[in-house]
C-alpha cells in the first residue's frame, strides 16, 4: 500500500485558491485546513500567477482514440494544481481609494475571469476590512459585485475586527463553493457518461469518466456515489480484458490489473471505512476470483504472480487498519445464508499468508523467467530508459531526441526484460518472510495455533533457504512441539528433517544426533499414502518412510561408532564423536527420544529387608527401525551402593569401560539387542543394607566409545503411552511378563529397618491405684548386637482419646488435664539419678520422658523404672520406644527403633462409704423430712443434741488385697459456725487391717451435732493404705502407704420438735408379758397436740389405748404404758406405733428396726453384760 | 473433486488421512486438514458465531484456500471428519451426504472389536468404503 | 445397525466373561480382574456411544450427555429408559435401573426381610454381594466408556443395596 501515491492512498481534499493580501494566506489557509473536512488551500503571491490555471490549448481538437484508461496525473492535479474555488481578496484600500485602484481591481477580476471560466472554477471575492471604522461605500461594493458578475452571498466582507467570525464565514462559502464545483463537474462528467460521447469501443474514456465522477464524489465525500462509479468503471474494466487490443498482450493485461488493482484499492477502502467488513471481504474475494486465472502470457506469470500477491497485501493493511478502528471484529455476523463467510477471511493474517504464498509463486516463476533469458547483460542496459508513461499501467521507453525527451512504445519483449530487471532489484525471500512474520505474529496473537505453525514453518523455510540456520532453527524447533503433542508424524518428519540438515550444517552433533534418532523412531513406516510423497515437495530428510528412517538410524550408528565422521557432509570433521568429543544424551519423561530408548523399572516388592536380595526387573524398549547393540548398561539408583553395571557378553570389554567399574557390582548379560518395539526385559538381583527408599533413577545404555544415553527410570504403573506411537495401531506388550508388575510395579521400594535384636520389657504388674506412685519397671537387654547412643522415649497417652501428648502441648496444658503423670524414671537398682553424667539425656515432662541409655555390650542389660501417679481413675497406655544405633561412631547410620506398649488400668483403691444412724428406738420427729416434696439434693438430717453414730466403711475396690494401716475422720471446724463433736476410735489401727478384693472394713464415730445450722460438716475420711505384697521384703521400703482421702458430704441438724422413743426390753420370752414404753417428749416451749395410734400385731396381746390425742407439755414428756404378752417366737414386729402431731400435721413412725423384737422361746441362760461390751467394740461387721 | 479426508481425534491426531490426488501435494494437504483443525476449534468454542448451526455435526465450510475448499465435521465423540475438495461450486447437500455416509462408515469402523480406540484405522475395509464414497461424491444419486 | 442378539446369548456371554476372568485368567486376584472386566467394558460403551450419537447435534452440557445415557443409549442396550435420575448439581449423577436386566436372573436373594436371616452367615452373603458387583463392573465400563467418549471422564460405580434395582453412580471428574 506505501507504493501507492499519495493521491491515491488518502481520500480527496477539497482544494482552494486564495489570491491578494498575501498577509492574510497563512491564517486563512491554517483556518481552512483545520475545517471539517479540512480544505487545502493554494495560495497565490500575486494576481499574475493566476494564469496558472489556464486551460492549455488541446493539441488536436479532434477526437483521437485513447491511448491509456486513466492518465497518471490526472488525480494529482485536482488534488494539488486545480482548485475547486479561486478567492480573490481585495483590501479596503484598493477599493475605495482612488479610481486607479479601483480599475486594477477590475482588471484584475477580468483576468480571473478570463482564466477561470474554461475550468468552471468557482470565484469568490472577498472585501478585506482592516479597521472597524473602515466602510467600503455601498455603490462601490455594487459595482463589484456587478463587476464580478457573481451572487451577494459569494461577494464577503472579510473583516479583521471580527476575525474568527470573517473566517468562519469565509470558510463555509468556501466549502459550498468547492461542493458546488466539484457537484457540477461530477454532472457535467456524468451526462458525457449518459450521451456516451465516446466511441463504443473506447471502454477507456468510460471507465475513466466513471473514475472521475467517482473521485468528483469523493471531493464531495458522497462514498456511495463514489463507490457506484468505481464499481462500474471495474466492471467495465473486467470487459476491456477480451475486447481490447490497443497495446500488445502482456502490456495490456498488465495495464488493466493495474488500473483494476486501483479501483479495487478505492472500493475496498470505502467499504472498510463505511465498516462494512463483510462487504469488503466478499468484494475482495470476488476481485481475486476473477483476476486469478488471468495468469497471462507464460514468460510475464510472474508479473501476474507478484501482482496478485500485491492484492492481498494491500488488502490486508486495509483491514489490519480497519480492524484497529473497528474493534470488535469478531462479533461481526460475518456470514449471510448465501455467502458464507470464514472466520479467517476477515483477519489480516490469512490474506498476509496468501500474499506470502502468492510471493512464493512469483519467485519461482520468476527464476524460471531469469532462466530463460540468457543475456542479462543486455537486459540492464536497455532497461534503463524504461519510465512510467503518462498513462496508469504503461511504461514507454524514454529517448532522448537532443533536447526533447519521446515516449515510444514499448515491445512484450522489451517489456519482459524491463520487468524482468526491475525484478532482479527484489529480494523475495525478505518479503515472504516479512509478510509471513506478520501473519504468524497476527495468528499467534489470535491463539490459532495451527496456522501460526505453518507460516512459522513456512517463514523457518525461508530462513532455512537463505541459510540463515540460526533463525530458522528455533522457528522449527517451536512448530515441532505441536506436531508432537497432536501426533501429525508426516508433518513432524518434515521439520525435523529441516532442523536435522540445520544441526548438520551448523556441525551440532548433539542436535544432530538427537533429531536423528528422533526421526527413525517416528511412526512413518505403514502410512499409506507415503508413495504419493514426491520427493521434491519433501524436507530435505526425504518422504517419511520405514526404508528412510532405516537409512537414518545407519548414519546415526555409523556416527555414534566413532570410527567415521559423516562422510556425506562437506565438513565432516565437526560431525564427529571422539574422546575428545564424546556425546551424552538424556531422555527425561517428557523428552520425544522416550520412543527412541524407554526404560522401565520395577521392584518385584514394595517392601523388602535390609540386606535381603529381591529382584527387579529392568525393561528397555525401542522403536528404531534397526536392530540395537548396547554395550554396556549402567543402573543407577538414589542409594549409590547398588548401581550395577550390564556387560554385553557378546561384545569384547572395552577398555575405556574397565576403569570406571571398580568396587561396582558387574553383571553380565549373554545379550543386550533391542530390537522394534519389543521389550528387552532383564531381571537381577538387588539388596540395600541402608533402610529407607530404594529408587532406581536412570539406566544409562552405552553404544560405541564415546556414545552414552542416559534415560530416566519409570514405573510400569505409572507410565505414560509414547507420545506418537500412541495412536499407532502396534501390538502393545507390557514391560513385564507378570501382569500384575505391570500393573502395579514401582521403580521404587521401600527397605524396611533392621530387625531390632533388643529386647524391651515392661514389667507392669496389674493395675495401678488412684494416689499410688505406680512402678513400671524397663528393662532394655540387647540380645543381638550393642546398643550405642540409645534414647528411651516414654509417652503416656489417654486410651480414651485425647492423643499423645507432645511435650510441647504438654507444657502449655494446665495441671488438670494430667490426670495421669509421669513422676520419674530412676535408674537401674543402686544407681543414683545424680550419678548420671551430666550431658546425659534426661526430660521428664508431665505425660512425656526422655532417658538416654548407655552403651550396651552384647548381652548386656539396663533397666530403670518409670513411676506413674493417677489422679484420676482412668486407663492409660504407655509407650515406651527405645531408639538406637547397632553400631559406634556411626552418626549418619540409621537408628534402629523398638516400641513397646502397654495398657495400664488406673483404679481407685478403696471406695468409701458412711451412714448415719440415730439412737436405736429413739426416732426424732425432723421437719425437714416431712416436706411434700423431697428434695434429692437435700443432705441428711440430724436430731440437734442427739448422738448419732456414724459409720464409715472402706471397701477394696481392687483386685489385689490390700493392708489398711490408718483410718482417721479428720474434722475441720474452723471457720464454721455449727459444728459438732465427733468421738471415735484411735487413727491408727494397731494391727494393720487386711482387706481382701470386696471387703469391707466399716469404723463407728458418734456424733453430736452442737449447733443449729443448716450445715453440719463431718469432716473427711482419711484412709492409710498399702498394697499387700507378698514379697514386701524384697520391695522392701519402696512400698509406701498411700493416703486415701474423701470429705464426707454435710448435713443438716435441727431440733426436732417431738421424739419418740420406744421403750421395752432388749428380748421378750414367750408368753412372758413385758412393759412397753412410748415416751413422746416434746422438745419445744409449745403445748403439743399429739394423736396417736397403736396398730394391733399378731405375734402380740396387748393392754393399753390404742388411739388417743393427748396434749404433751413444753418442755415434758408424755408416757404411753402399754403391756405386751409375745405369742410367738423369732424376731418379732412389735405392734406399730404411729404419731401425728397437730401443729406440724405430721405424722411419723418408728423405724421398723427400732420396733421389732427378739422373742426367746424359753428363758435364755447368758450375760447379757458381755453382750453390750462386745457390740461397742464393733470393728468389724457383715 | 475430493482430494483428501481426514478423521481427526479428539486430541487432533490424525486417525486417517487420505489423499486422492495424483499431484505430489500430499504434505500440502496435511497441513490444510492440520490448519483447518484451528476453525474447528474456533467454531465449537465461539459458537455464537455459527449462528444457527450451533452443535449441529455439520460444521460447514471451514475456510477458502485458494485452490481448495474445506469443509468440516464434529461428531459427538469429538471426532472431527475434514474434507477438501477442489471443487469451486459444491453443493451443501452434497458434502453433508458425503459425511453422513463417511460417519456411517467411520463408526463401522471403529466398533470392530479388534480396533483399540484412539488409535489409528488402518482397515483396509474402511479405506475401500472411503473410496467408493470418495468417488461418488456430487454425484446426483445420494446413496 | 438393525442388527439383532439374543438376549439370553448376552447374559450368556456376560456371565462366561465374568468367570472366565474371575476364575480363570485372574483366580485369586479380584482387582485385576474387576480392572480388566471394565476395561472391556469401558471400550464396548466407547464404541458404542458412538454409534449412538450418529445424526445427533452434539450436546451442550454434561446434563444432556447423561439424558442421552439414561434414555436413548440405555434403550437401545436394555429396550428400557432409567427410571430414575438423581444429581447433586455437582458433578455426580445417581442413574437408577428398577430392574437391571443383567441382574434379573441372578439368583441372589432379593428379599430385604431376608436382612436379618443372613447375618447368621455373612461370609455367604458377602460372596454373593462379590459375585454380583464383579457382574456390574462390565456396565458401568460401558457407562464410562460412552461417556468418556462424549468428552465427560468420569467414575462409576455400581450399588445393589436393593436388589433388584441397581443404581450407577457416575461422578464427574473436575
Amino acid at each position: 500500500m506505501e507504493e501507492y501515491p499519495e493521491e491515491l492512498r488518502t481520500p480527496p481534499v477539497t482544494l482552494i485558491s486564495i489570491v491578494g493580501c498575501p498577509e492574510l494566506h497563512t491564517t486563512i489557509s491554517k483556518h481552512l485546513h483545520s475545517e471539517q473536512p479540512p480544505i487545502n488551500t493554494l495560495a497565490l503571491p500575486d494576481f499574475t500567477k493566476i494564469s496558472l490555471f489556464s486551460k492549455p490549448e488541446p493539441d488536436d481538437p479532434s477526437p483521437s482514440p485513447p491511448i491509456g484508461i486513466l492518465k497518471r496525473d490526472w488525480l494529482s492535479k485536482h488534488r494539488t494544481k486545480i482548485p475547486s474555488v479561486l478567492a480573490a481578496l481585495f483590501s479596503h484600500s484598493q477599493l475605495s481609494s482612488d479610481p486607479a485602484a479601483w480599475l486594477q481591481v477590475c482588471s484584475h477580476i477580468d483576468q480571473i475571469k478570463t482564466v477561470l471560466r474554461p475550468r468552471n472554477i468557482k470565484l469568490l471575492v472577498a472585501v478585506v476590512l482592516s479597521d472597524s471604522n473602515e466602510d467600503v461605500s455601498e455603490d462601490r461594493m455594487l459595482a463589484l459585485r456587478k463587476r464580478v458578475d457573481l451572487d451577494s452571498k459569494y461577494v464577503v466582507v472579510f473583516n479583521q475586527n471580527e476575525y474568527s467570525q470573517s473566517l468562519q464565514r469565509l470558510g463555509s462559502v468556501l466549502a459550498e463553493l468547492a461542493n458546488l464545483y466539484y457537484r457540477d463537474e461530477g454532472r457535467r462528467i456524468k451526462l458525457r457518461i449518459e450521451k456516451k460521447t465516446f466511441s463504443s469501443p473506447g471502454l477507456e474514456l468510460h471507465i475513466r469518466y466513471c473514475f472521475k465522477v467517482a473521485v468528483y464524489a469523493e471531493f464531495r465525500r458522497d462514498w456511495g456515489e463514489a463507490l457506484r462509479f468505481y464499481d462500474e468503471a471495474y466492471h467495465i474494466l473486467r470487459q476491456m480484458i477480451g475486447t481490447s487490443k490497443r497495446l500488445p498482450a502482456i502490456q495490456r493485461l498488465v495495464e488493466i490489473k493495474i488500473v483494476a488493482e486501483q479501483l479495487n484499492f478505492k472500493i475496498s477502502t470505502l467499504l472498510l471505512h463505511a465498516g462494512k467488513v463483510a462487504e469488503a471481504v466478499t468484494w475482495f474475494r470476488q476481485h481475486n476470483a476473477s483476476y486469478r486465472r488471468l495468469v497471462g502470457a507464460p514468460e510475464a506469470i510472474f508479473l501476474h504472480w507478484e501482482w496478485l500477491s500485491r492484492q492481498f497485501l494491500v488488502f490486508a493493511e486495509l483491514l489490519d487498519k480497519s480492524s484497529a478502528v473497528i474493534k470488535n471484529i469478531s462479533s461481526l455476523v460475518l456470514a449471510t445464508a448465501e455467502k458464507p463467510l470464514t472466520e479467517w477471511e476477515s483477519r489480516p493474517a490469512y490474506y498476509y499468508q496468501l500474499a506470502a504464498q502468492y510471493l512464493e509463486e512469483k519467485r519461482s516463476s520468476f527464476e524460471i523467467a531469469l532462466s530463460m533469458s540468457e543475456t542479462a547483460n543486455e537486459i540492464d542496459n536497455s532497461a534503463e530508459s524504461v519510465v512510467p508513461s503518462t498513462y496508469v499501467g504503461q511504461f514507454a521507453r524514454l529517448l532522448e531526441q537532443g533536447d526533447i525527451f519521446v515516449m515510444q512504445p514499448l515491445t512484450d519483449e522489451e517489456y519482459i526484460r524491463f520487468a524482468v530487471a526491475e525484478g532482479k532489484r527484489f529480494q523475495d525471500s525478505f518479503e515472504i518472510i516479512a509478510l509471513l512474520k506478520k501473519s504468524y505474529e497476527s495468528y499467534s496473537n489470535l491463539k490459532v495455533q495451527r496456522m501460526a505453525s505453518l507460516c512459522g514453518f513456512h517463514m523457518a523455510r525461508e530462513h532455512y533457504a537463505v541459510g540463515e540456520f540460526n533463525n530458522a532453527k528455533p522457528l522449527f524447533e517451536g512448530i515441532t512441539n505441536l506436531y508432537r503433542q497432536e501426533g501429525w508424524v508426516t508433518l513432524l518428519w518434515e521439520v525435523l528433517g529441516y532442523l536435522q540438515e540445520c544441526a548438520r550444517k551448523q556441525g551440532a552433533v548433539k542436535d544432530f544426533i538427537e533429531y536423528s534418532l528422533e526421526m527413525a523412531a517416528l511412526p512413518a513406516s505403514s502410512g499409506t499414502d507415503t508413495q504419493s510423497f514426491r520427493f521434491k515437495n519433501c524436507g530435505p530428510a526425504g518422504p517419511a518412510s520405514l526404508a528412510q528412517r532405516e537409512v537414518i538410524h545407519k548414519e546415526v550408528l555409523v556416527l555414534v561408532s566413532g570410527e567415521s565422521g559423516l562422510a556425506s557432509v562437506e565438513n565432516s570433521t565437526n560431525l564427529k564423536i571422539t574422546v575428545d568429543n564424546p556425546l551424552h544424551l538424556e531422555i527425561d519423561l517428557v523428552s520425544p527420544l522416550r520412543s527412541v530408548l524407554l526404560a522401565s523399572v520395577a521392584f518385584h516388592e514394595q517392601i523388602i529387608k535390609p540386606n535381603s536380595s529381591t529382584l527387579i526387573t529392568l525393561s528397555l524398549l525401542s522403536q528404531l527401525p534397526l536392530t540395537v547393540e548396547i554395550d554396556q548398561l549402567e543402573v543407577q539408583f538414589n542409594q549409590s551402593d547398588c548401581n550395577f553395571i550390564i556387560m554385553n557378553s557378546q561384545r569384547s570389554p572395552l577398555a575405556s569401560m574397565a576403569d570406571d567399574k571398580q568396587g561396582r557390582r558387574v553383571e553380565t548379560s549373554p545379550s543386550l539387542t533391542l530390537s522394534t518395539n519389543r521389550w528387552l526385559r532383564l531381571t537381577y538381583d538387588i539388596k540395600s543394607d541402608q533402610s529407607g527408599k530404594l529408587e532406581c533413577t536412570s539406566v544409562i545404555a552405552k553404544m560405541g566409545p564415546h556414545f552414552t544415553i542416559c534415560c530416566r527410570a519409570e514405573s510400569p504403573a505409572s507410565m505414560d503411552d509414547l507420545p506418537i506411537w500412541k495412536f499407532e495401531d502396534r501390538v502393545e506388550s507390557s514391560p513385564t511378563k507378570d501382569p500384575a508388575l505391570a500393573f502395579t510395579g514401582q521403580k521404587a521400594a521401600q527397605v524396611e529397618e533392621p530387625d531390632p535384636q533388643v529386647d524391651l520389657n515392661l514389667g507392669a504388674s496389674g493395675p495401678a491405684f488412684v494416689g499410688e506412685s505406680f512402678i513400671v519397671p524397663v528393662t532394655v537387654i540387647s540380645t543381638g548386637h550393642a546398643v550405642y547412643a540409645g534414647e528411651l522415649k516414654i509417652n503416656l497417652v489417654d486410651v480414651r482419646g485425647g492423643g499423645l501428648f507432645s511435650p510441647r502441648e504438654t507444657e502449655s496444658l494446665s495441671m488438670d488435664s494430667h490426670h495421669v503423670e509421669l513422676l520419674g524414671i530412676s535408674g537401674p537398682e543402686g544407681e543414683d539419678e545424680t550419678q548420671l553424667g551430666t550431658d546425659e539425656i534426661k526430660k521428664i515432662q508431665k505425660s512425656f520422658g526422655l532417658v538416654s541409655v548407655p552403651f550396651l555390650k552384647c548381652g548386656e542389660s539396663w533397666s530403670c523404672k518409670l513411676e506413674i501417679k493417677w489422679h484420676r481413675p482412668k486407663p492409660v497406655m504407655l509407650y515406651v520406644s527405645l531408639g538406637y544405633s547397632p553400631h559406634s561412631n556411626e552418626s549418619t547410620a540409621q537408628k534402629v527403633n523398638v516400641h513397646k506398649s502397654l495398657q495400664i488400668e488406673g483404679k481407685t483403691a478403696v471406695e468409701f462409704s458412711h451412714q448415719i444412724m440415730l439412737p436405736f428406738r429413739r426416732d426424732p420427729l425432723l421437719l425437714s423430712k416431712i416436706k411434700l416434696v423431697p428434695d434429692p439434693d437435700q443432705p441428711a438430717s440430724l436430731p440437734l443434741c442427739e448422738k448419732s453414730v456414724l459409720i464409715v466403711s472402706v471397701k477394696n475396690s481392687a483386685e489385689v488385697p490390700l493392708r489398711l494401716l490408718s483410718m482417721s475422720l479428720e474434722v475441720d471446724n474452723e471457720g464454721i459456725e455449727g459444728s459438732c463433736s465427733m468421738q471415735h476410735e484411735h487413727e491408727t489401727l494397731l494391727d494393720p487391717a487386711l482387706l481382701v478384693p470386696g471387703e469391707k472394713f466399716k469404723k463407728v464415730f458418734t456424733v453430736i451435732s452442737e449447733a443449729n445450722s443448716s450445715k453440719l460438716r463431718l469432716g473427711t475420711v482419711c484412709v492409710r493404705w498399702r498394697r499387700d505384697s507378698v514379697n514386701e521384703e524384697q520391695s522392701g521400703s519402696t512400698i509406701v502407704s498411700v493416703l486415701t482421702t474423701q470429705t464426707l458430704p454435710d448435713v443438716n441438724a435441727e431440733l426436732p420438735p417431738l421424739v419418740v422413743s420406744l421403750d421395752c426390753p432388749p428380748y421378750a420370752i414367750l408368753g412372758d408379758p413385758f412393759t412397753f414404753l412410748v415416751k413422746i417428749q416434746n422438745q419445744t416451749q409449745l403445748l403439743q397436740e399429739v394423736k396417736f395410734s397403736l396398730a394391733d400385731a399378731q405375734s402380740f396381746v396387748l393392754s393399753g389405748s390404742h388411739n388417743d390425742t393427748v396434749f404433751v407439755l413444753p418442755k415434758s414428756e408424755y408416757i404411753l404404758n402399754y403391756k405386751l404378752v409375745p405369742l410367738a417366737s423369732g424376731i418379732q414386729q412389735l405392734p406399730r406405733f404411729t404419731l401425728t402431731s397437730e401443729r406440724y400435721s405430721a405424722g411419723f413412725q418408728p423405724s421398723v428396726n427400732a420396733s421389732t423384737i427378739f422373742v426367746f422361746p424359753s428363758k435364755p441362760h447368758f450375760k447379757v453384760a458381755d453382750m453390750e461390751d462386745k457390740r461397742k467394740e464393733s470393728i468389724v461387721a457383715e | 473433486m475430493i482430494v483428501c479426508v481426514a478423521v481427526v481425534g479428539h486430541q487432533n491426531n490424525p486417525l486417517y488421512i487420505q489423499s486422492f490426488t495424483e499431484a505430489d501435494d500430499a504434505l500440502k494437504l496435511h497441513h490444510i486438514v492440520h490448519c483447518s483443525l484451528d476453525v474447528v476449534d474456533e467454531r465449537v468454542n465461539n459458537p455464537k458465531k455459527s449462528g444457527p448451526t450451533l452443535n449441529e455435526t455439520f460444521l460447514g465450510l471451514l475456510y477458502p484456500t485458494e485452490n481448495y475448499k474445506v469443509y468440516g465435521y464434529l461428531t459427538n465423540t469429538k471426532v472431527k471428519f475434514i474434507l477438501v475438495t477442489t471443487d469451486l461450486d459444491v453443493r451443501d447437500a452434497d458434502v453433508r451426504n458425503f459425511f453422513r455416509r463417511f460417519h456411517a462408515a467411520y463408526v463401522d469402523a471403529v466398533s470392530n472389536p479388534f480396533h483399540v480406540p484412539g488409535k489409528k484405522i488402518t482397515s483396509r475395509t474402511f479405506a475401500e468404503r472411503v473410496s467408493t464414497i470418495v468417488k461418488s461424491f456430487g454425484s446426483s444419486s445420494a446413496g | 445397525m438393525g442388527r439383532e442378539v439374543s438376549e439370553s446369548c448376552v447374559d450368556s456371554l456376560l456371565t462366561e466373561m465374568v468367570s472366565s476372568y474371575c476364575d480363570r485368567f485372574y483366580a485369586n486376584k479380584p482387582d485385576l480382574a474387576a480392572r480388566r472386566i471394565e476395561a472391556i467394558g469401558f471400550q464396548v460403551g466407547l464404541q458404542l456411544s458412538e454409534r449412538y450419537t450418529m445424526e445427533r447435534p452434539r450436546f451442550s452440557d454434561h446434563l444432556e450427555a447423561i439424558k442421552f445415557i439414561c434414555k436413548d443409549f440405555w434403550s437401545e442396550l436394555f429396550k428400557k429408559q432409567i427410571d430414575n435420575l438423581k444429581t447433586n448439581h455437582r458433578g455426580t449423577f445417581v442413574l437408577q435401573d428398577n430392574r437391571f436386566r443383567w441382574l434379573a436372573r441372578m439368583s441372589v436373594d432379593p428379599s430385604p426381610e431376608n436382612g436379618d436371616l443372613s447375618q447368621d452367615n455373612p461370609p455367604a452373603e458377602n460372596k454373593a454381594a462379590q459375585a454380583t458387583s464383579m457382574h456390574l463392573y462390565f456396565p458401568c465400563g460401558i457407562i464410562r466408556g460412552a461417556l468418556s467418549n462424549l468428552g465427560i471422564p468420569c467414575a462409576v460405580t455400581a450399588d445393589i443395596s436393593n436388589l433388584p434395582a441397581c443404581s450407577f453412580v457416575v461422578r464427574i471428574k473436575a
